[in-house]
């Protein structure tokens, strides 16, 4: 298990490391099948393109919250967590991007004796275009706190 | 011809509707492994139950973002033939209202508070309410925004989150008719 990160541990400016994730229609008609998801737009090419003029099949917008998610989850680690996101659905994720999902800290402060850390984020596009920016709160456990 | 859509629509008297209580069944380990290995997120809290029992959650729980789906979206259960040509029946987020589906919908943004996780055999309860309606003219057209609030707990009534999704609304956009 990769070492815990405490509050103590994190300055604003910082970047959390950065996930890469790559969209492709197998996750995306995993995802589809196991939700019941069945919108047209993400999985009938041809109706996507021709028929709503989208550049391809489209990801489903849930995926973006789950990138972050995963990226916040892992990075705060077994006593912190993800306690807010904020997303914005700016663009279409579509199969064959390859996903940088990152974050920096904005803010942190102290509050009912838990850690708080504000992020701003982002899931940039192999283009660079930010398709879904979002923001964050991440608690953090606190180094000298006798709670833990 | 109305300035509004909203009110061409008759939409604005349905802000305050609320929707559910819906009860789901019970979330099992393989909706949250396959949730899990659709999202490509390979933690294994998410599939190891031993590794999950020695966990801060005393068990296997669902990606905090399974929330939305912990349910089931009521009303989407239909046979092939009865979802619309867009392959929909109903969404989160969507209104439940008359002719909401002769508007083209995408999703604007959400707001989501975690409070705790989804465990394994966790049956959820979504309650719902529609908090805001406001129009824009866009590039392409006029579009509506619809924002709804849901508050999703579990079934010893703790709340697992609540979500603020807007939703934006537009007439179809039919390419190549």
């Amino acid at each position: 298990m990769k070492n815990q990160l405490y509050y103590e541990d994190v300055s604003v400016g910082q970047e959390v490391p950065a996930l890469k994730k790559s969209v492709n229609t197998v996750n995306i008609t995993m995802y589809l099948a196991t939700v019941w998801l069945m919108d047209r737009i993400h999985f009938d090419h041809p109706f996507a393109t021709q028929r709503r003029g989208l550049p391809d099949v489209v990801a489903p917008g849930n995926m973006a919250g789950d990138y972050y998610v995963q990226l916040l989850t892992d990075w705060a680690g077994e006593k912190g967590g993800l306690r807010k996101l904020s997303i914005q659905f700016r663009n279409f994720m579509i199969p064959g991007d390859t996903l940088v999902c990152g974050g920096r800290i904005t803010g942190k402060n102290i509050g009912e004796g838990k850690g708080w850390v504000e992020l701003e984020l982002w899931l940039k596009n192999q283009n660079g275009v930010n398709c879904v920016p979002g923001k964050g709160l991440v608690e953090l456990p606190i180094r000298g706190a006798a709670c833990y | 011809m109305a300035q509004s859509l909203l009110e061409e629509l008759g939409w604005e008297k349905y802000i305050g509707q609320e929707t559910g209580p819906y009860t789901g069944e019970p979330v099992l380990a393989r909706d949250i492994r396959r949730y899990a290995l659709a999202i490509d997120d390979l933690n294994p809290i998410y599939f190891d139950e031993e590794a999950a029992r020695k966990g801060k959650y005393g068990g296997l729980t669902a990606p905090l973002n399974y929330i939305s789906w912990a349910v089931g979206v009521p009303g989407s259960e239909k046979g092939a033939g009865e979802l619309g040509e867009d392959g929909l029946s109903s969404f989160v987020g969507v209104p439940n209202i008359p002719d909401v589906w002769t508007l083209g919908w995408v999703r604007g943004g959400e707001e989501l508070e975690f409070l705790q996780p989804v465990h394994v055999n966790d049956q959820v309860t979504v309650k719902g309410k529609i908090v805001d309606m406001s129009e824009k003219e866009g590039k392409s057209g006029k579009l509506v925004f619809v924002t709804s609030e849901f508050t999703y707990t579990n079934q010893k009534g703790a709340v697992l989150a609540r979500h603020r999704i807007t939703m934006i609304a537009s007439p179809r956009k039919e390419v190549n008719q």
